[in-house]
């Protein structure tokens, strides 16, 4: 007993540490650019995924019991999805600038996990189902899917602000000997005048990908996530039916499981116009992870229900 | 005529809102909304316990607004029902026509995604480059002539457009999977005590539970001692439309079906037998009925109430009260007794010792039985919900991961013998998704087909 909780108390600490020191690295290279940073914290965030798929691995192969049916095991899951699916389009969109974001939050997801290790526990009998196996990595994964989303909106709405700071700042340089009060809020050319002026602040924001790239990126993340969550809702009904016998019992988790998929699917179709898509779209993208969080963890911690942690 | 210009205002009204984007997502917000309500405040509980909760305006609120039984409220139909009339509305007028657009010219240099390159060769040849270029790109091509002006339409993923159209019919088919339950299907909960059968009252079947049995597992972990449930179990004898008894046996996650109606096991408890004696003499009448947690008797010619609250497993034997061990080891009742309706007093009970009620009066909780409790179900719309789950996941799927576009060419004569190969492209999720794309493709047919600029 004691050999495998070592090994899996070591591969945690491994996850942990690779993350933080490929969160700090990532993080000065979001700020410098500078390569080597980036060539040491992608292969951190690799090593710290892989450990934890490892962990939960030998975790499930020497209890014999399904290591998601807690907490510490959900969350445990939901750090190293979001890494990975983070690791997959970071690769596809060469956005490993926002790596510094996503391994602290699976850190800190990964610390919190830690806190609720109560050990080796059987599942109760409502949890002992095959759909535990297909439900709750579903959800677990639309909720990664959905960090990576917030973690690129979170750049987004950085950058646009900046750049509108920037560009007003501009233009009322420029204008200046004019007479002319105008602004020109958010005009990337006034960007490149700043960053060719020497702004430190508008060069940093030139190295950063077009808004309109972060907004690709950010839809493509909730076009994971959604599917996954609408599949984790309707498995989640299917096995509701097999353990209670009704598909929806109003039950905290399912209620506020569906405020989540409803601010996303208000995100896709508002994502549809062209006046909303952007910014407005990315503080939906914001608002809807906050919600994920109190839907994950919230629920499950200060509302009582059927899917209570609560002893 | 005026009463149907009138009509004809109405409904242009109607579906100009109902087809409304921003409208439908307001619906969507004000759903959310009440949704998340119905997640913080407390479900179907006692006006008492609002008032218990929360500020007394705010508990009034609750109740008067019926944010206490919210997700049955006429609020919340409401809005339901207005979701559905948008998603109606949307679909016909909206996703319809906007998904399936008709082949028609364009304003090339209007369009953000637009390129024009210049080819040599006759006008046929350079047709036939342009046709060879995109067809071998898995571009699926149409022709048109427009006041004389030969247009070429290449598509990619044009099924693809029906996704969205495919997710909403998934919904429509679950919303009538589940309005067949509420117009054929039905529902309850039985209790069936040891050695007992119930009827179930709709399709007449009988139901008898042989036995009940549940293993508590305890688990020392870091925060002390766990008495983790681990299996409940009901072994029935079920009478059903044959009237053949058949042994089964229920369990959580593994519900039994009698007839197409699924039996699941829900709960279960300690019924108690209560020995009532009057200056030593019982009485018979309570002797032969088991109570269940929660009932209560009157003692005979007098105004006293028993209440059997709850069973204890364990009591602790030091401090006399209940422990937090599920496993019946030194079990114990908790009674109380009210005199003409009013609390007289409440007190834990060990099993065979007796209770003084006063005026001749003892009470001995004499022995119990576990009984189960059973939800049944059922409900002929299953297979229609399922099959609008699959239709919805495979109309997302479709919808995300395959961008329907749309690429216009023509070629138009250019000074020195050229040709002028105008392309523009859209898709129906705005530009910046196919822009790379795009941009790959022009790069390539430029590689090939480009003149050099002299």
């Amino acid at each position: 007993m004691n050999g495998h909780l070592q090994a899996d108390e070591l591969l945690m600490i491994v996850a942990i540490a690779c993350y933080v020191f490929g969160a700090l690295a990532l993080f000065a290279y979001f700020f410098s650019r500078e390569a080597w940073l980036r060539n040491l914290g992608v292969p951190l965030a690799i090593v710290g995924c892989v450990a934890q798929f490892a962990q939960l691995f030998v975790r499930w192969e020497l209890t014999g019991i399904w290591p998601l049916l807690n907490l510490y095991g959900s969350l445990s899951l939901f750090a190293a999805m979001s890494v990975a699916i983070f690791i997959g389009m970071a690769w596809r969109y060469k956005a490993w600038y926002a790596g510094g974001f996503v391994l602290a939050l699976a850190a800190i997801a990964l610390a919190y996990g830690v806190t609720w290790n109560e050990g080796t526990m059987p599942a109760v009998p409502s949890l002992q189902s095959y759909w535990a196996k297909i439900h709750v990595p579903i959800v677990v994964s639309s909720y990664a899917a959905f960090l990576v989303a917030f973690v690129f909106s979170v750049i987004y709405l950085i950058k646009y602000y900046a750049e509108a700071r920037v560009a007003a700042t501009v233009s009322t340089v420029e204008l200046a000997g004019t007479g002319m009060t105008m602004s020109v809020r958010g005009d990337t050319p006034a960007l490149a005048t700043a960053a060719a002026n020497g702004d430190r602040l508008a060069q940093w924001l030139e190295t950063l990908p077009p808004l309109a790239q972060l907004d690709v990126i950010v839809y493509r993340a909730v076009a994971i996530g959604l599917p996954l969550i609408s599949i984790g809702i309707i498995t989640g009904a299917a096995w509701a039916k097999e353990a209670w016998g009704a598909y929806w019992q109003w039950d905290p988790k399912e209620t506020a499981a569906l405020c989540t998929w409803i601010v996303y699917l208000a995100y896709m179709h508002l994502h549809t116009r062209g006046a909303w898509r952007g910014l407005r779209t990315n503080w939906v993208s914001v608002v809807g992870f906050f919600l994920v969080i109190f839907t994950y963890l919230g629920v499950n911690i200060w509302i009582s229900g059927l899917h209570s942690y609560k002893m | 005529m005026v009463q149907k210009l009138a009509l004809n205002t109405y409904y242009g009204d109607f579906v100009r809102t109902f087809g409304n984007v921003l409208f439908a997502v307001s619906l969507f917000v004000v759903w959310g909304i009440l949704t998340l309500i119905g997640v913080i405040v407390d479900q179907g509980k006692d006006p008492a316990i609002y008032f218990g909760s929360y500020p007394a305006p705010i508990a009034r609120a609750i109740l008067r607004l019926r944010f206490d039984n919210i997700y049955h409220s006429p609020w919340y139909v409401g809005i339901i029902a207005l979701i559905l009339t948008s998603l109606t509305v949307c679909t016909f007028k909206r996703v319809i026509p906007a998904r399936l657009p008709p082949l028609r010219p364009v304003k090339i240099d209007k369009i953000p995604l637009h390129a024009s390159i210049d080819v040599a060769g006759d006008e046929s040849s350079v047709r036939e480059r342009v046709e060879g270029f995109f067809r071998s790109r898995g571009w699926q091509l149409r022709k048109r002539a427009f006041d004389g002006t030969e247009w070429t339409f290449a598509d990619k993923h044009n099924w693809a457009r029906r996704g969205v159209l495919v997710a909403h019919i998934g919904f429509v088919i679950i919303a009538a999977g589940t309005t067949l339950y509420w117009a054929r299907g039905f529902s309850g909960e039985t209790v069936v005590v040891t050695g007992q059968s119930v009827q179930i009252p709709q399709t007449k079947a009988i139901l008898h539970l042989n036995d009940f049995a549940y293993t508590i597992t305890p688990v020392l972990t870091k925060g002390g001692m766990v008495y983790q449930p681990t299996d409940y179990v009901s072994h029935v004898t079920v009478v059903g439309n044959e009237g053949v008894p058949k042994p089964m046996t229920v369990r959580v996650n593994h519900p039994i079906d009698v007839d197409g109606t699924l039996y699941y096991q829900a709960s279960y408890g300690f019924a108690m037998n209560f020995t009532l004696a009057h200056d030593g003499k019982a009485v018979p009448a309570l002797a032969q009925r088991a109570l269940l947690e929660g009932q209560n008797f009157d003692v005979p010619g007098t105004r006293l109430t028993v209440s059997y609250d709850r069973f204890v497993p364990t009591v602790d034997r030091a401090s006399g009260m209940p422990s937090a061990d599920p496993r019946v080891n030194n079990p114990a009742v908790i009674l109380t007794v009210s005199d003409a309706g009013q609390p007289a007093g409440s007190a834990i009970v060990p099993l065979h010792s007796w209770v003084d009620l006063g005026s001749g009066w003892r009470l001995v909780p004499s022995h119990y039985l576990l009984y189960s409790g059973f939800q049944y179900r059922y409900d002929p719309g299953i297979p229609l919900v399922g099959i609008g789950a699959l239709v919805l996941v495979a109309g997302l799927l479709i919808s995300f991961y395959f961008l329907p576009a749309r690429l216009y060419a023509r070629v138009d004569p250019a000074s020195g013998g050229r040709w002028t190969v105008g392309l523009a492209a859209t898709t129906v999720k705005g530009y910046d998704m196919f822009e790379s794309q795009f941009r790959g493709l022009i790069s390539e047919f430029s590689s090939e087909y480009a003149m050099e600029t002299p």
